[in-house]
């Protein structure tokens, strides 16, 4: 932390900011040295020496898109730092932290991931509004409050839960025996008799690590792109509920799909 | 004498001096007080209309009496920052309380405060003494040298003290309007010798989506 009481805050320079590393939990700092990163658009929020930030899908950066990036409609909302120098990434006071990937997997809400070294490769998860990162390499990721790493078996609260590392088998979880039934309908529907609030959740078993962050308030969502409109793909069909910020028109029989979407209309 | 009671209360111990804090800041305090709203700031008159006409608006109060009195506001992070004679430029809305040594004033801060969506116009602090200033999320304090010149996101910036030069640069080019601007078309660039404090989260400005 930089402010001890009694003392006046630590000032940094390039030469005491940490290389790749926390400055204080809220504050990340990333070294380039003629290298890469990507990050999340307007997470940047200050450097020395000479950085450039690209959108990318243009022109010079393409092959590098191609390699680490996978969801072309969700390119917008990132953009590609190079140059040499060190760079400060913060997100909204959230705690920030860094993990390493060794020829790894991950999976992390879209909203949480900060930005990402390009030996990574990022695509959509099959689960809608969450990212995978996949091979070897360091990310930066936001959480309301810091993270706790647990094992599976375990059944986490859908707003608690950050990612997953390694683990096969997210899926629902519901409290049968309070939900079923004349009784457990209504009170779903009203409300009223009661709900706790904690009738559903995620299940994971399997060999793994589950990322929990320690408060139930979520990072807004980022859009993870559209996915291909086929039969059995999810989020890809006639339905988007979940898809956070995809929301808009619903969607009728009959229409273009996301191709409306993406020209604008 | 300031000292901060973790890192979002401010504590004061007072001796027959006085401060000046944000109005309606303080949160406690033990032994005798007196709390005096000071109309503009307590910059006298000339004061008081520049910061109407200026926008830059500020209410102060003046605390005075034995004892320590406690300060704090909607849970920000407060830093304490020592003036030795120093010029401190600091937002309005980010500034807790400062020492009776301590004046303030406003001053013309061009293109920058209008890219923070802050206005035209910035308080300074100058003298000798203590000022607390809030950020959201501990400010993080980068040093600006003739060698390491630093760039900062508009949205980010809290306060910079020091002979710093300040430059407005826009990165905005055709690919922003196609879309695929690089996400930080504005940028602040220090040049000079000072400190700069930025927080590790972002307000939103007017080019907070380009």
């Amino acid at each position: 932390m930089t402010t001890q009481p009694g003392t006046g805050p630590v000032a940094h320079d390039p030469a005491t900011l940490p290389a790749d590393d926390n400055v204080n939990a809220y504050t990340f700092c990333v070294e380039l040295k003629g290298t890469q990163w990507f990050l999340q658009k307007g997470k940047m929020i200050a450097y020395y020496g000479s950085i450039d930030f690209n959108g990318i899908g243009h022109g010079r950066l393409d092959r590098l898109v191609r390699t680490s990036f996978h969801s072309p409609l969700h390119a917008s909302d990132w953009v590609v730092a190079e140059g040499s120098g060190k760079m400060l990434l913060a997100d909204r006071a959230f705690d920030v932290n860094s993990y390493d990937l060794e020829n790894g997997n991950l999976t992390i809400r879209s909203g949480n991931l900060l930005a990402f070294q390009p030996t990574l490769a990022l695509k959509q998860s099959i689960v809608p509004g969450f990212l995978t990162l996949i091979g070897t390499g360091k990310f930066v990721a936001a959480s309301n409050g810091p993270v706790v790493f647990m094992d599976p078996p375990i059944r986490v609260d859908p707003q608690a839960l950050v990612g997953w590392a390694d683990c096969p088998s997210p899926c629902h979880h519901y409290d049968h025996g309070y939900m079923t039934g004349a009784m457990g309908g209504l009170r779903a529907l009203t409300g009223l008799g009661g709900a706790s609030g904690e009738e559903h959740q995620f299940e994971f078993v399997g060999a793994g690590t589950v990322l929990l962050q320690s408060s139930e308030a979520l990072m807004a969502e980022q859009a993870t792109g559209a996915t291909p409109q086929q039969a059995g793909v999810p989020g890809g069909g006639g339905v988007t509920g979940g898809h956070g910020s995809q929301g808009g028109a619903p969607r009728f029989p009959g229409q273009l799909g996301d191709l409306q979407r993406r020209f604008g209309l | 004498m300031f000292r901060l009671q973790g890192s979002k209360v401010l504590a004061v111990d007072m001796t027959g001096d006085a401060v000046r804090a944000k109005n309606g800041s303080m949160v406690a305090y033990d032994g005798q007080m007196a709390f005096k709203k000071m109309s503009g700031g307590g910059e006298g008159i000339r004061g008081m209309v520049t910061r109407r006409i200026t926008g830059e608006q500020m209410t102060m109060m003046e605390v005075k009496g034995h004892g320590t009195c406690w300060f704090a506001d909607r849970a920000s992070e407060i830093n304490l920052v020592g003036l030795r004679g120093e010029k401190l430029y600091v937002e309005s809305s980010n500034l807790l309380a400062t020492e009776a040594g301590l004046r303030t004033g406003t001053s013309f801060t061009g293109l920058r405060g209008a890219s923070q969506g802050n206005g035209l116009f910035t308080t300074t602090v100058e003298g000798h003494g203590q000022a607390a200033i809030m950020s959201d999320g501990p400010a993080v304090v980068l040093r600006v040298s003739a060698q390491y010149p630093l760039t900062v996101d508009p949205g980010a910036y809290v306060a910079h003290q020091g002979n710093l030069r300040q430059s407005f640069q826009s990165g905005v080019t055709f690919r922003t309007f196609m879309g695929e601007g690089g996400g930080e078309a504005f940028q602040i660039r220090f040049e000079g010798d000072g400190l700069v404090y930025v927080q590790p989260s972002e307000r939103n400005t007017i080019a907070g989506d380009v």
